[in-house]
């Protein structure tokens, strides 16, 4: 396709090239193809940011007048035993879920990275969980775990002799949310690290079969190190939004029994859009925005030695 | 050797195929049989549960959720192809910071919202679908320019740029050339556009109050509290939620992925 602007003459394009207003036009023209974004953007996403953290410096009522409070909002907030078990909540929430969806994130890219024929199907299946609205997943995980009828129930009190219900006690609602975050996670793990393995040279498993190093061993010392970047990066991506999310485990437990599985984004929630205490609900959206900004920062890192590797 | 590894693929695709295909099965499994029944294969088969579901005004949540879907994917994708094309195309001052754009949506979007409801009051939209699909729209954008901007990436510039030399404008280039051959990464981000929108709550709950107003995921929502024990009726209003959105992605889901790998950074 080059060949038709080279077929022109050079100095019919120069020509064109010196109008002033060709120069003018195209320097002006990507700000103004930007604007409506770059407007909405900070419109929407930048000035409330910014409002956020005047409003978690006062005291707000419901007409949204405010009235400065200085700290108060934070100190009512730290002093709090409440506000603690929402961190280690969230925490919880957040290792938890890593603990169980980064293995089966590796084994589902390794399977969908199998060229075996309709195997590679598979990813298209694997990839469900994740385009399913929190919501949906919440309803079919209260139904698989409901004391009464779940068959995960069922299943529980067939291993254990013994009823275990999930939703009742602290541990198991937090193990509930987590199982449910797992699940829904895995899926765009799967697809970050998978994308990694493609770069990663057959020749080298290869060798190491010829050398005789088995499954286990090719997985620890050629596949683990290689595909390094694509996880983390799927790791912070994923731990970004399981910090945030409010959605899924309001609707699984509403952050029950008690506090035990309220998590900074449903205390948030309730904050903001049932107590309307927008005031405290501004200073634990800035704790969260703070703890969003740590792991940011690490995914930058993390990006920019990607590329320069 | 090759035998036990075939084997353990086998093993791994048969399990992770159950965990994802079970609960969604045993969701669509419940919503057709009446509450309490457990076979495995639905029997006897009734529609009592969709029956109830419309009867409750589900139809009303659905009509608004399309609303609020279509009016996203209107405003969102014109402003994302303007401004991927720019990212993708010119250079200029400014340009080396647009990986900002792509970090926004890193942001908690439940912080942003607290603010955002006075706003949205003050603009005199609080409590109707505009507020919603405004929301919606902004939360939307960062990912889909940043996709427009990889698939324009992946289209030759020489053509444009011949184009250009042939006396046509910068505009009739992005109409008539970047946009026919960008459609593909047109249609995964409509259709991504549409999955997320389709499948939030957040901002239908933050923004309107009204139950009239409520879309489907948060019609779901107040059916989990009130139902209490109706796993049946439930589950029906789960499906429905869900078939959309499957249709889409299992049609579409090969641009769907690439667009999204496009978006993370890649």
């Amino acid at each position: 396709m080059a060949s038709v602007g080279e077929a022109l003459p050079d100095r019919a394009k120069a020509a064109r090239r010196q109008q002033w207003w060709y120069k003018a036009e195209k320097k002006a023209l990507p700000y103004l193809l930007l604007a409506p974004l770059i407007i909405l953007l900070v419109a929407f996403l930048a000035f409330p940011f910014v409002s956020l953290f005047y409003y978690g410096l006062h005291k707000v009522d419901l007409s949204g007048l405010a009235t400065y409070s200085g700290l108060r909002n934070f100190v009512i907030l730290f002093n709090e035993d409440r506000f603690r078990q929402n961190l280690v909540a969230t925490f919880i929430y957040l290792l938890g879920n890593l603990a169980i969806s980064v293995p089966l994130a590796y084994a589902a890219a390794i399977l969908i990275s199998t060229n075996r024929r309709g195997v590679g199907a598979l990813r298209t299946v694997f990839l469900i969980p994740w385009v399913l609205a929190p919501i949906v997943t919440a309803v079919l995980f209260k139904t698989l775990m409901n004391p009464s009828s779940g068959p995960v129930t069922m299943l529980l009190k067939m291993i254990l002799g013994h009823p275990f219900y999930l939703t009742l006690t602290e541990g198991g609602a937090r193990l509930f949310i987590i199982l449910h975050a797992a699940w829904r996670s895995f899926p765009l793990m799967m697809l970050l690290i998978a994308a990694g393995m493609t770069g990663i040279p057959v020749e080298l498993y290869e060798s190491a079969k010829v050398d005789g190093a088995g499954v286990w061993s090719q997985f620890k010392y050629i596949t683990l190190p290689l595909t390094r970047t694509a996880l983390f990066s799927a790791v912070l991506l994923i731990s970004v939004y399981t910090i945030q999310d409010a959605e899924g485990v309001y609707a699984l437990t509403q952050g029950g029994p008690a506090y035990g599985t309220e998590v900074t984004g449903v205390r948030l929630f309730k904050e903001a859009f049932m107590y309307f205490n927008i005031g405290l609900a501004s200073a634990v959206g800035i704790v969260l925005i703070l703890l969003s900004m740590i792991l940011i920062i690490f995914y930058l890192r993390i990006l920019g030695q990607g590329e320069r590797a | 050797m090759q035998r036990t590894r075939l084997l353990f693929v086998w093993f791994g695709v048969i399990f992770i195929t159950i965990l994802i295909i079970f609960p969604v099965y045993w969701g669509v499994r419940t919503s057709l049989v009446p509450n309490a029944n457990l076979s495995i294969i639905p029997r006897p088969l009734t529609w009592e549960h969709y029956r109830a579901l419309f009867q409750a005004g589900y139809m009303n949540n659905i009509k608004n959720s399309l609303f609020v879907t279509l009016g996203t994917i209107l405003v969102t994708l014109p402003i994302a192809v303007l401004a991927g094309y720019a990212l993708a195309r010119f250079d200029f001052w400014g340009k080396q910071y647009s990986v900002v754009i792509l970090l926004l949506p890193l942001l908690p979007a439940i912080a942003v919202l607290v603010p955002l409801i006075l706003y949205m009051r003050n603009l005199g939209i609080y409590n109707t679908l505009y507020s919603v699909i405004l929301a919606s729209a902004v939360f939307a954008l960062p990912y889909s320019t940043w996709m427009i901007r990889g698939f324009m990436l992946s289209i030759p510039r020489e053509i444009e740029e011949a184009a250009l030399i042939d006396g046509c404008g910068p505009f009739a280039a992005l109409f008539k050339i970047a946009i026919p051959l960008a459609a593909p990464g047109l249609i995964a981000v409509a259709i991504f556009t549409f999955i997320s929108a389709w499948n939030n709550y957040l901002f239908s709950f933050a923004f309107t109050t009204k139950r009239a107003l409520q879309v489907v995921p948060a019609a779901l929502l107040g059916f989990i509290s009130a139902w209490g024990e109706n796993y049946g009726g439930m589950n029906a209003g789960a499906v429905v939620a869900m078939l959309p959105v499957l249709i889409f992605f299992l049609i579409f889901q090969k641009w769907f992925v690439q667009g999204m790998l496009a978006g993370s950074g890649k």
